[in-house]
């Protein structure tokens, strides 16, 4: 058992010189061209995650340059909106008062016309009332009067009404 | 033949004895099987490395790259710093030596080569020839030479400290060997005892022989079980510590 213990050095160094030409051979014929596609593979995700990167940063800066543009837009329209809303409502007042003046003046004129009316109606009525109560005393006189001289008048009653009648027609 | 004698036989390195002029060359069962494991190797390296347009080439290609990032990221960088990467293809190897090798003693007809101290020795000193390497490279002969005396070491201690830090480098470099030496022989010697004494105990009574057999297969099964486990540990633990005191030495102040 003891042997166990006792390194065959021949072997030892047979090891030595089987496991540096593995290293050597390996080296050049696997490990080499797998770290050079692994590297190769690294550098190229290294640069997409660059690019993707830059891409996201650009994104958001339009973004943002969207966002601050919207954020204009949207201020400018609430401003035209107020001023819509102040001119509409100036407008309003505006229509307000002048349909206000205009009933105001057809009122007046309405009642102008009225009191116009009116009074010429009064005019006539009083007309006809005065030539009424010539005719009723024509109509008394008469009964003082002769034939002739009753025809004479009643002539010119006539003569009078006519023309009356012809000056309101 | 005693049990002590029989263990020895399955275990111990059988040398062919075959000579070359004057020179012995050692062709032993350890020797051969190593030669079959870095001829594996070699195979599976090229298959890795070829980028074939076939599943099967695809596959082995992945598992390389894959196989590569771990030992460069999981254990060179860690232990040695972005330095280390120049030798990625030293660690790749050197793990995968290794664990084939502790593997190799699974398959029947196969001998464990790592449970022979000699090519544990010869692996650990290789490892030992790289961190010398590291440090003479990274901070020149002069340089490594005053890494062995920490910085702020009063003068007169650095005659005590200087030897102390040699030792302690040699010792490191001892301890891969004996680690995993003796991890790789243990289990074997588990394995073999537990076989033997169903044949012990058969030679005292065949019946008695016969009821161990059930017993002892069932906890072989456990301790191969956790031979696989040594197996794989052992080969990391290797390559993880030789990157760590190489790091050491890139990295003393």
């Amino acid at each position: 058992m003891e042997k166990l213990l006792n390194p065959d050095f021949g072997v030892m160094a047979l090891t030595i010189v089987n496991f540096l030409l593995l290293v050597w051979l390996l080296h050049k014929f696997a490990w080499k061209s797998i770290i050079g596609a692994l590297e190769k593979r690294e550098k190229q995700i290294a640069d997409d995650k660059a690019a993707a990167a830059q891409a996201r940063q650009e994104a958001q800066n339009i973004k943002a340059e969207l966002d601050a543009k919207l954020q204009h837009i949207a201020e400018q329209a609430a401003q035209k909106m107020q001023e819509a809303v102040a001119l509409g409502n100036a407008q309003r007042e505006q229509l307000l008062t002048e349909s206000r003046q205009q009933a105001d003046r057809l009122i007046e004129q309405a009642k102008a016309q009225i009191e116009a009316e009116k009074n010429k109606a009064l005019a006539d009525v009083r007309e006809q009332v005065v030539n009424t109560a010539l005719l009723a005393a024509v109509k008394v006189t008469q009964q003082q009067m002769n034939k002739e001289s009753a025809e004479k008048v009643v002539d010119e009653v006539l003569r009078e009404v006519k023309s009356a009648g012809s000056a309101r027609a | 033949m005693e049990v002590s004698e029989t263990l020895a036989h399955h275990i111990l390195d059988h040398d062919f004895g075959v000579m070359f002029g004057t020179l012995h060359l050692p062709i032993t069962a350890h020797t051969v099987t190593m030669f079959c494991i870095s001829i594996v190797l070699l195979v599976m390296g090229i298959l890795m490395a070829r980028q074939g347009k076939s599943g099967f080439s695809r596959l082995m290609h992945t598992l390389g790259e894959e196989y590569v990032a771990f030992m460069r990221d999981g254990i060179v960088v860690p232990g040695m710093g972005a330095e280390g990467k120049t030798f990625v293809s030293y660690f790749c190897t050197l793990f995968l030596f290794i664990l084939v090798s502790n593997l190799a003693g699974l398959i029947p007809q196969m001998k464990t080569i790592t449970s022979n101290i000699a090519i544990t020795g010869g692996l650990a000193l290789c490892s030992g020839a790289l961190i010398v390497y590291c440090g003479i490279k990274f901070h020149g002969v002069w340089g490594f030479v005053k890494t062995f005396v920490p910085g702020g070491t009063p003068w007169w201690l650095v005659p005590l400290i200087f030897p102390l830090e040699v030792v302690s480098l040699l010792i490191r470099v001892c301890v891969l060997a004996i680690r995993l030496f003796a991890n790789m022989i243990s289990g074997h010697m588990v394995l073999l005892s537990l076989l033997l004494i169903v044949f012990i105990i058969g030679q005292l009574s065949k019946m008695a022989g016969v009821g161990t057999a059930l017993p002892a297969m069932g906890l072989e099964i456990a301790m191969t079980l956790l031979e696989l486990l040594v197996a794989f540990l052992q080969a990391y633990v290797f390559t993880l510590l030789t990157s760590i005191y190489a790091g050491l030495v890139i990295h003393s102040h």
